[in-house]
């Protein structure tokens, strides 16, 4: 699958914060956005996802609330949402990414 | 909320709502499969079915993904954990009777070892109930390494006045005397002690004020400070007791404070009453018996305290060398805690060995169970191999196993080590402090440790084996092939090997034990105990006062027991025999031939008697005459020597007629020897019984012990004789009154319960060493039993095989007695001090002792050697034809 990159090791949990960034969503929402966000590039595995959010929670960044899907017709849904923790860290973690990605960028651009 | 907080309260949620938890992801996952299908069905047009199946393949495996998740959670261990503990429950439950002597086996050592624990812990390792108390210490006069004596008033205030090492010197004089509270007076312990003693050991009473310095001088109003009891039990309670009477031995102190409810001894010693000693100058050097303690200045080493000691010694000397000439005798400061202990911890230490080796035993004993159960499993655990589980995890569950066993062993020997706990403190030596004794934490943490250990040891063999075969995959082998192993069998022998080999010198200590203390039972202490009573005799001190009264007293009353009906003999003596170490011993010097100046006179026990005394307890006279009513000393005092006294200092000639100075009374007449009379016992059963007799006509006392020797029953006796003594002076206190024969045999209470004690834990050891060759050796017999029948089938003699079965267990019975042997030459030597003419390598008891090893061993494998002729040939081989 050469249209679907695997994912760096340690990313994962910086794009679950970023798709909460806009409100608390449910697992599937997340994938889902991922995938959108990433023009289906970037494929989770749900094997990877929950134990993700798991974590996430643990580490006290996100928060799980039971509510009610509309796009499930109804039915229970749990919602996760950023803490204020997790806002941080968000940001902390975005910054890194960025300075990381640009010294790879600049190293591979080197002639 | 703290993050560490908060995870700890999540995991915690984890383990409480795991229901909760489980339904919650499987909403989750359910939820996220449906979306997924139905996202697949829009964009794919997919049938419903089929974008499920679709959604299902991408999600990887919904349980995978639940045991992630679960790991995640950090309960996957505990589920395991429940899962292990349900099947090793269910495998245990499927052989109770290995389950059941298993758990007895550990158990009893467990139970053992934790009682003795306890009992240490109480004794040895805890501090004693005054602050620091490595500061305390009790101060001895010494003259040789091997003497040393407690100190008199003279000594006390020597050290009082020139000490520069302690913040407090106190003194205490101990003394069973009349105590009355209004009513009848009754025989009670008085610890006469100074201000001193209270404060150095930081003891202050809990209503009430303390002794002070104020109450010292012989001219301040006498006060005292009573236990809890007392004051409960006779001054209607610690508040109403303060500013009341007691009368103690005819002088009355107003109570000024109570001490604690917890507190019944001070510094060891007993007491009910504690008056303040108010001490009058000492006349002379002697007389020695007082206890007097200190507390040291901080930063004062024992070092520091022994030479301010030494030099108040050699000060005080020149005070008094008038009537006390032993240069050498210097105060020597001991450990207050370590006097206190006494040789408790070489007692309790035997009792440890002992138990240690018990539990030894007994973790071998189950390790070789365990070997024999786990051979029985082979094919199962094959199997469990083969189906996949891992060689960790087969490993896990037989050391669950295994742990559940010892640790039900741990539950029911704590509940065995209460009850040790118990035992120990009734049939125990005396030891101070034994009472406090009781299953704590520690104790319950010391168990659940040792059964942890246990545990480990019991399943490791199988464990290292049985993953090994897991790996090996031997299920078409059978359990024969793990049964039949060299090594398994070696194994199983060492265990047996070793349990003789711990259970011989165990069951040697306990043999040389009790053959000592058979020996010690059969010594003369010099009197006949049958058909004799004796009995404390205390005359109130009001009345009393002056020698003519006491001295008419005891010659009317002694008149009046000899008429009383089955009253045989009556006499009257300070002290009785076999008194052990709070005998009353005096210096003494020969005219003839006196010591060196500067040097020890020699010590013996000194008894002041009447001479009836003589005739009640049985001593005969030997040479010279009996005390005469005329024999009231002046300037003609007069001694009667037992026999040991008089072939120790005039071995070539007669003893009578011979002079001594004693006390060190250098300005006291000189004492005439005019009888010899038989040995009799003063210290301990085995001890020189040599002595001296003052008659009582020399001078009084007013408290005795009346020796009454009768016709018949002793016991029936004593009302009489009570009556006897109280229509003379009804007020008179009667205490203590007991037949002889119980004297005699609480004089070696002690050695009989230490013999009996480690006989009993010999016993145990010689049980379980039993078991542990009658176990393995019905395993064998099992396990050849198709080999035994054809070994029959082709002529072999039936009691060939049972030989060939007794020789086996015998074979690794005499290994282990012989092993044993070498430990317990080693190690019952130090118990020569507790040995009384048995030599710790007696060669006559230690061979008894491998005798009787051997004999157990025998019995013990004739049963399964029995079992192993009875085999039927026929079917054994049709088993193996079918099998």
């Amino acid at each position: 699958m050469a249209d679907r990159a695997d994912l760096l090791q340690g990313t994962l949990d910086l794009l679950i914060l970023k798709t909460l960034v806009l409100g608390p969503l449910h697992g599937w929402a997340i994938s889902k956005r991922l995938r959108q966000l990433s023009d289906d590039v970037l494929e989770v595995g749900q094997g990877s996802l929950y134990p993700a959010l798991y974590r996430l929670e643990d580490r006290g960044w996100i928060r799980a609330e039971w509510g009610t899907s509309p796009e499930a017709g109804g039915r229970r849904a749990k919602f996760y949402n950023l803490t204020a923790d997790g806002r941080k860290q968000f940001a902390a973690e975005r910054s890194q990414w960025r300075l990381f990605s640009t010294a790879v960028e600049r190293v591979l651009k080197a002639t | 909320m703290h993050p560490a907080i908060r995870r700890m309260l999540r995991r915690l949620r984890a383990l409480t709502h795991r229901d909760t938890l489980e339904q919650e992801l499987d909403d989750e996952v359910r939820l996220h499969v449906s979306l997924e299908a139905a996202e697949l069905a829009r964009l794919h047009n997919l049938s419903p079915d089929d974008a499920r199946r679709r959604a299902l393949l991408a999600f990887g495996g919904i349980e995978r993904y639940k045991e992630a998740h679960r790991d995640a959670r950090g309960v996957r261990w505990l589920d395991d954990l429940q899962q292990d503990v349900r099947y090793a429950a269910r495998a245990l439950g499927r052989s109770p009777t290995f389950t059941i002597s298993a758990i007895a086996i550990l158990a009893l050592g467990i139970g053992a070892c934790t009682a003795v624990f306890s009992v240490i812990d109480a004794v040895v390792l805890s501090h004693l109930p005054y602050p620091h108390d490595d500061r305390l210490i009790q101060i001895f006069e010494r003259n040789s390494p091997t003497n040393q004596w407690p100190l008199s008033v003279a000594d006390f205030q020597a050290i009082e006045s020139w000490q520069q090492t302690f913040t407090d010197v106190g003194l205490l004089r101990q003394a069973d005397v009349p105590v009355a509270t209004g009513g009848e007076p009754q025989r009670l312990s008085v610890g006469y002690a100074t201000s001193g003693f209270f404060r150095a050991l930081g003891v202050t009473p809990v209503v009430g004020r303390g002794l002070g310095a104020a109450d010292d001088p012989p001219g301040a109003p006498p006060v005292a400070v009573v236990t809890h009891r007392f004051a409960a039990d006779h001054l209607g309670g610690a508040n109403a007791a303060v500013g009341r009477s007691v009368d103690v031995d005819g002088v009355a102190y107003t109570v000024v404070g109570v001490l604690d409810p917890s507190v019944t001894r001070l510094a060891g010693r007993r007491g009910d009453v504690w008056p303040d000693a108010r001490l009058k100058p000492p006349q002379r050097r002697g007389p020695f018996g007082l206890v007097v303690i200190a507390r040291m200045k901080d930063g004062v080493t024992m070092d520091d305290a022994a030479r301010d000691l030494a030099r108040v010694s050699r000060r005080e000397f020149v005070v008094w060398q008038a009537s006390f000439q032993d240069r050498d005798a210097t105060l020597v400061p001991w450990s207050l805690r370590r006097v206190m202990l006494g040789d408790a911890p070489k007692t309790l230490i035997l009792f440890g060995a002992a138990v240690v080796l018990v539990m030894l035993i007994a973790v071998a004993n189950v390790a070789g169970l365990m070997l024999v159960r786990a051979a029985g499993r082979w094919r199962e655990v094959s199997l469990r191999a083969v189906l996949g589980a891992t060689r960790g995890r087969i490993a896990r569950l037989l050391v669950t196993e295994s742990l559940m066993v010892s640790l039900a062993g741990a539950a029911a020997g704590i509940a065995l080590g209460i009850l040790g706990v118990r035992v120990l403190q009734v049939v125990g030596p005396q030891v101070s402090r034994l009472g406090d004794a009781h299953m704590h934490v520690r104790a319950i943490l010391f168990a659940v440790g040792l059964a942890l250990v246990a545990g480990i040891v019991i399943g490791a063999y199988p464990v290292l084996h049985l993953a090994r075969a897991g790996a090996a995959g031997g299920v078409l082998g059978g359990e024969r092939s793990v049964g039949g192993t060299r090594r398994t069998h070696a194994v199983r022998a060492a265990f047996v090997v070793a349990e003789f080999a711990l259970a011989l010198p165990l069951l040697a200590a306990a043999a040389l034990l009790l053959n000592s203390f058979v020996r010690l039972q059969r010594v003369n202490p010099g009197f006949d105990p049958a058909h004799v009573f004796t009995m404390s005799v205390s005359l109130p001190s009001g009345r009393y006062a002056d020698d003519t009264a006491i001295a008419t007293y005891w010659t009317r009353a002694l008149n009046n027991v000899r008429t009383v009906a089955g009253v045989v003999a009556a006499g009257l003596a300070d002290q009785l025999p076999l008194s052990g170490g709070n005998l009353d011993a005096n210096n003494f010097d020969l005219v003839d031939r006196p010591v060196p100046t500067g040097t020890a006179q020699p010590v013996t026990p000194w008894t002041v008697v009447t001479s009836g005394y003589f005739s009640a307890l049985g001593v005969r006279l030997l040479d010279g005459r009996m005390f005469t009513p005329t024999d009231t000393g002046g300037p003609n005092p007069v001694l009667i020597v037992s026999r040991s006294w008089a072939h120790k200092y005039f071995p070539d000639g007669t003893a009578i007629g011979r002079k001594l100075v004693s006390g060190g009374c250098t300005s006291c007449p000189p004492s005439t020897v005019i009888g010899v009379v038989s040995d009799v016992t003063y210290t301990n059963l085995g001890d020189v019984p040599e002595g001296a007799y003052e008659p009582m006509t020399q001078g009084w006392g007013r408290t005795l012990a009346l020796v009454v020797r009768t016709k018949g029953d002793p016991a029936a006796a004593i009302p009489g004789v009570s009556a006897a003594l109280r229509s003379v002076e009804p007020s008179v206190t009667l205490a203590d009154a007991s037949p002889m024969a119980e004297r005699f045999s609480a004089s070696i209470a002690d050695p009989r319960h230490v013999a009996s004690l480690v006989a009993g834990f010999a016993l145990v050891a010689a049980l379980l060493a039993a078991i542990g060759v009658f176990g393995t050796l019905s395993y064998t017999v099992s396990m050849r039993r198709r080999e035994i029948g054809v070994r029959l089938a082709l002529g072999a003699k039936r009691q060939a095989v049972t030989g060939m079965i007794v020789r086996r267990g015998m074979a690794h019975a005499a290994l282990g007695a012989a092993l044993g042997l070498v430990a317990a030459l080693v190690a019952t030597r130090w118990l020569t001090s507790k040995l009384f003419e048995v030599s710790p390598a007696d060669p006559l008891t230690l061979g008894a002792v491998i005798v009787g090893l051997l004999v157990v061993a025998l019995a013990a494998s004739w049963a399964p050697a029995r079992r192993a002729a009875a085999i039927d040939p026929a079917e054994a081989i049709r088993a193996e034809l079918t099998g």
